[in-house]
């Protein structure tokens, strides 16, 4: 009897050649690969609406510019980067027609307005509010590290920054939560 | 609640818990938890956060494929072909040309009768030298290039300033130099330099 080959799922960068070369099927896969942990990121982030369209363009620029995407971080991690890069530009958009059309919410609230509808448990209503008290980027390096699970190396990537300092930032933000999540 | 002593093994609890560890350091931070309350706390919390925020919204795959557009290798930039380069400056040119006889003109028009009409040099290649011949406008755009390059660079310097017309010619001369395709971006240079003028006046 011949041994069966073995069955594995392509690697990320099988499926980008198949793409390339045609195979729209090899498109599907990916974005099914990745697009809930997008849509995570997002929602973490403190996106509260249009995350569906946010993962959508990232994947859209993305694909676009996949010859730019030279496989030296993992795809997914070169996709929050874009992801993160949009999520930026957005709040940067909102914040000057804010400056144009005063609001009375900060900042802050509004961005976390989107995991009140979220997390709807008691429980999690504390990681909410502690996740609140974070800053911007100690919450995208927290929820990378604890809800993606991606390394240092691949957080400073996405963020611009080096391990150190994405490491200093997950410290800090460990410490809030756990003093919130002691404290009530 | 005592300090973890171990930050190495404490920095890999993320790992421990999403399962990216081999399994020679899941053993060791395993074995490690089992007798540190910090990190069984830091655990516990890490446990609580992966699984809070979850509820994002469910991504339709196949409408996000459907607006991915076909792969497309990036082109290498191209280089305009230089010649276009050359026929460009060579109509910017003839254009400045075209200017300095379109001011002559309107400047002989300006004159009364009888005045001596100084530089005719424009006239001499357009129009007859009469001062009645007010009427012939500058040939806009079918100045043919090879006709541009043969007048000799001091007809620009013949022309007069703008300073004598009026609102109406400056306005008629400004509308003719907006129909211009290629015009150069600094000021044309006909009223400017004056001197080549005068020699050639003078030996009229
Ligand atoms: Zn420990």
């Amino acid at each position: 009897m011949t041994p069966s080959p073995e069955i594995r799922p392509p690697t990320d960068t099988e499926l980008i050649e198949r793409w390339k070369a045609g195979d729209t099927r090899a498109a599907t896969q990916l974005v099914g690969r990745h697009s809930q942990a997008l849509a995570r990121f997002a929602a973490s982030s403190g996106e509260r609406e249009g995350i569906e369209e946010l993962v959508q363009d990232t994947f859209v620029r993305a694909f676009a510019s996949l010859d730019s995407f030279r496989g030296e971080s993992s795809l997914r991690t070169w996709l929050f980067t874009i992801e993160r890069r949009l999520m930026l530009d957005r709040r940067r958009a909102e914040r000057r027609s804010r400056e144009t059309v005063p609001d009375e919410e900060s900042d802050h609230v509004s961005e976390y307005g989107a995991l009140d509808s979220l997390i709807a448990e008691e429980a999690q209503e504390r990681v909410r509010r502690s996740l609140e008290a974070l800053s911007p980027t100690q919450r995208d390096v927290f929820t990378l590290r604890v809800q993606q699970g991606l390394s240092y190396k691949e957080i400073a990537e996405i963020l611009g920054t080096t391990e150190g300092a994405a490491r200093v930032h997950y410290h800090n933000a460990i410490q809030t939560v756990k003093e919130f999540l002691r404290d009530e | 609640m005592n300090k973890c002593m171990e930050l190495d093994l404490q920095e890999m609890l993320p790992d421990l818990l999403h399962r990216t560890l081999d399994s020679a350091a899941r053993a060791r931070v395993e074995a490690h938890v089992a007798e540190c309350a910090s990190c069984t706390e830091e655990l516990k919390v890490l446990r609580t956060v992966a699984s809070a925020a979850v509820f994002a919204p469910t991504i339709d795959v196949d409408r996000i494929v459907g607006h991915i557009a076909p792969y497309r290798p990036i082109a290498p930039v191209v280089q305009a072909p230089a010649r276009s380069r050359v026929v460009s400056w060579l109509v910017a040119a003839s254009m400045l040309v075209v200017i300095a006889g379109g001011g002559s003109l309107l400047m002989v028009q300006q004159r009364q009768p009888g005045a001596r009409v100084a530089p005719t040099a424009v006239a001499s290649h357009q129009v007859s030298t009469s001062s009645q011949s007010v009427a012939v406008k500058p040939p806009v755009t079918s100045v043919p290039v090879t006709r541009t390059l043969d007048q000799p660079i001091h007809t620009l310097a013949l022309a007069p300033g703008v300073d004598g017309l009026s609102d109406g010619d400056l306005r008629q001369l400004m509308n003719d130099m907006d129909s211009f395709d290629a015009l150069p971006t600094v000021e044309p240079e006909p009223v400017l330099s004056v001197d080549t003028g005068d020699n050639l006046d003078q030996g009229l």
